[in-house]
């Protein structure tokens, strides 16, 4: 026990150094190469007259400490997720919480007049929690119950419609989509940092929530049965984490639009390392989620300079590939 | 009372029961209804006795001078690739469904109309010059070399992996479609975007000898195969014991279905749930063999794509909702409910 404990920190402290240095990678890539002793720089002795300096902070930080946050948030929504459902296909994008969520906040933003940004997170939860229940419900409801086929098929009927709507929208709205589109395909380009701090208490409390319900995750993976005779109320706690999930996802999606398949990736890449145990998962995706997420915004800033392609795009083009295989293994 | 077709020294058979044929004339009907409909309807308010004179080209009866323009440029065209690709789309679906054994597969959403989608807007968008005569080849090649992917992937798998994986690869190829139309010339996204929607506003007299070619053709394809696709439902062992060749069939009837989806992709664009929602609509109606269900669900889907057209078109007129929206609006509860109701 005290080795496992031993080892467990060692990892931790491992994937704070990789974050550390997705970070430095993040912030000096881009259209002008900043040196890593210029942002070094900027954070000991900030200078407002140094152009570099001004980069660094008022650009680059912002979208990387966003990319860090939405990270964090998709990977323990998975997690928490495939944990729950005993499904090893879950992810927020695929139940069809993305585009419900994107769905109430392209709405809201058109017909609510100067919108306060105060509202961004609650109107795309609440927008996820009632298409978390749709399709849910949709799912529960066919012969076999939920099962990982009655639950994709019904996220992906449900997507399909929430698509046409918004297509239907944007048809008869054309300004809201010239500013929607962007974000529609999930991209930190316009997500500004003042979204960030209005969302941050929701991250942290959903953050907080999923570490301290982790060790009831673990007796829920193992089985509604076994949880039962662990003692744990099995109504209650599945209820906790239904709100745990839909707080980090809608808090993502208010930050960054719909990500696709960050929450299917992360949580199995992180098994693969820990084990079953969702006292180490939890922290592990949190940090994994965060690096993944830089990396993959790097690499969208990167790769075809001076434009750069949105990161939700790179996230589907790495996630689905995943899936496909996670199909092929893991269904018989 | 039944009446059996044999042709060809008894390859191609099958039998025509008093109850399907009535109820394939009452469809055969309604489609003719709701044609008429649609000629009349529109931003330009034409008379049906217009139209209908203005259709078999009897001048002297027409009292609106624009009626005859208007039907044989826009309407009918139109029109006739609306029913064209329902049928097609139904008749694809339809195919898919036997051959997976599996009654939730559908074109759009295994991946095979994305496939096509895929080809035809990195034509549009990298090689615009040549969109005109390749759309429909590449549409074809694209779609089939999807559906050959996840014929490759599932290897042995059940028809469950098949669909999973097609969400999967459907999902991939969405997100290749996207970068491509973010980062391609405007005019060429644009032209490309509503391409994708699935609609059939620029139709033409072209489209419409492609696709109802096609469409006769593949249905005869299809219903040649009609028998063996009845002893195929009785599952792989039986139909080798019954002495069918079971991977010249599969192949042959994979190759029709995807032929199908790709010209009618090809065309109008990926239209949603369409080869889902026909053969299960054609089976409510009555449960028949093969062959008449075949006929039953081509026409319900030519039924449902001509209405989604004029739904689209007269709802928020002048504003023109795409074809492709409406099926996708109306097929996706509908797609619910069957996953509700049937066991799969």
């Amino acid at each position: 026990m005290k080795r496992q404990q031993w080892l467990g920190a060692t990892g931790i402290s491992l994937m704070c150094l990789l974050l550390i240095v997705a970070l430095v990678i993040h912030l000096s890539i881009g259209t002008k190469v900043i040196s890593i002793s210029d942002i070094l720089h900027s954070f000991y002795t900030y200078n407002e007259d140094n152009f570099d300096h001004l980069i660094i902070q008022e650009l680059r930080l912002p979208r990387a400490m966003i990319a860090i946050c939405v990270g964090a948030c998709l990977a323990v929504a998975g997690a928490l997720m495939q944990g729950v459902t005993r499904n090893p296909l879950s992810d927020p994008s695929l139940l069809g919480m993305m585009t419900g969520g994107a769905l109430a906040v392209v709405y809201w933003s058109t017909f609510v007049t100067n919108a306060s940004l105060i509202w961004l997170p609650v109107v795309a939860a609440v927008g996820a929690l009632i298409s978390a229940s749709i399709v849910w419900n949709i799912a529960a409801r066919t012969h076999g119950g939920i099962t990982p086929l009655s639950l994709i098929l019904s996220g992906a009927a449900f997507t399909a419609f929430s698509g046409a709507l918004l297509a239907i929208h944007h048809l008869l709205d054309e300004q809201t989509f010239e500013e929607m589109r962007t974000w529609l395909v999930g991209s930190l380009l316009a997500s500004n940092i003042e979204t960030l701090y209005w969302c941050i208490p929701w991250i942290v409390v959903g953050l907080i929530g999923a570490i301290v319900l982790a060790p009831s995750v673990t007796a829920l993976s193992m089985g509604e049965e076994i949880a039962t005779g662990l003692g744990i109320n099995i109504r209650r706690r599945k209820w906790q984490l239904l709100m745990c999930i839909v707080i980090l996802t809608s808090a993502a999606i208010a930050l960054a639009g719909p990500l696709g398949f960050i929450g299917l990736v992360i949580p199995h890449v992180v098994r693969f390392i820990v084990g079953a145990d969702y006292r180490w998962i939890i922290p592990y995706s949190i940090l994994l989620g965060a690096v993944y997420l830089l990396s993959i915004d790097s690499l969208a800033r990167w790769l075809i300079q001076p434009q750069e392609i949105a990161t939700g795009l790179i996230t589907i083009l790495m996630g689905a590939p995943l899936f496909i295989w996670l199909v092929k293994v893991k269904v018989r | 009372m039944t009446m059996s077709i044999r042709l060809c020294k008894q390859k191609i058979s099958f039998q025509v029961t008093k109850i399907a044929a009535i109820y394939t004339t009452c469809l055969l009907l309604a489609l003719i209804a709701v044609f008429m409909f649609s000629l009349i309807s529109g931003s330009y308010q034409l008379s049906l006795v217009d139209s209908f004179f203005s259709l078999i080209q009897q001048q002297q009866w027409i009292t609106d001078s624009q009626a005859t323009l208007i039907i044989w440029e826009f309407r009918l065209p139109r029109s006739l690739v609306a029913i064209f690709s329902g049928a097609l789309f139904a008749l694809s679906g339809t195919l898919l469904q036997s051959l997976t054994r599996n009654p939730l597969a559908d074109p759009s959403l295994v991946g095979i109309s994305q496939g096509a989608a895929l080809a035809v807007v990195t034509l549009t968008i990298l090689f615009p010059d040549y969109i005109d005569d390749w759309r429909e080849i590449s549409a074809f090649i694209g779609a089939i070399a999807v559906a050959g992917i996840i014929q490759l992937l599932r290897g042995k798998g059940n028809s469950l992996k098949f669909i999973l994986l097609g969400v999967g690869v459907a999902a991939f190829i969405s997100a290749l479609i996207s970068t491509l139309l973010t980062y391609g010339k405007l005019q060429s996204a644009m032209s490309a975007l509503s391409w994708l929607a699935g609609s059939t506003n620029t139709s033409n007299w072209h489209d419409v000898n492609a696709l109802g070619s096609a469409c006769i053709v593949l249905m005869l394809l299809a219903i040649s195969q009609a028998r063996t696709m009845i002893v195929i439902s009785l599952g792989d062992e039986v139909a080798v014991g019954l002495g069918v060749n079971l991977r010249k069939t599969m192949l042959l009837q994979l190759a029709t279905s995807v032929a199908a989806a790709a010209i009618a992709t090809a065309i109008v664009g990926p239209l949603g749930f369409i080869g889902l929602l026909a053969p299960h609509l054609a089976r409510k109606i009555t449960h028949n063999g093969p062959a008449n269900h075949l006929l039953l669900s081509t026409l319900v889907g030519a039924i449902l794509v001509l209405s989604a057209d004029i739904i689209g078109r007269t709802l928020f007129a002048p504003t023109q909702l795409a074809a492709g929206l409406v099926t996708s609006l109306v097929g996706a509860p509908l797609f619910a409910y069957l996953l509700i109701k049937k066991q799969f």
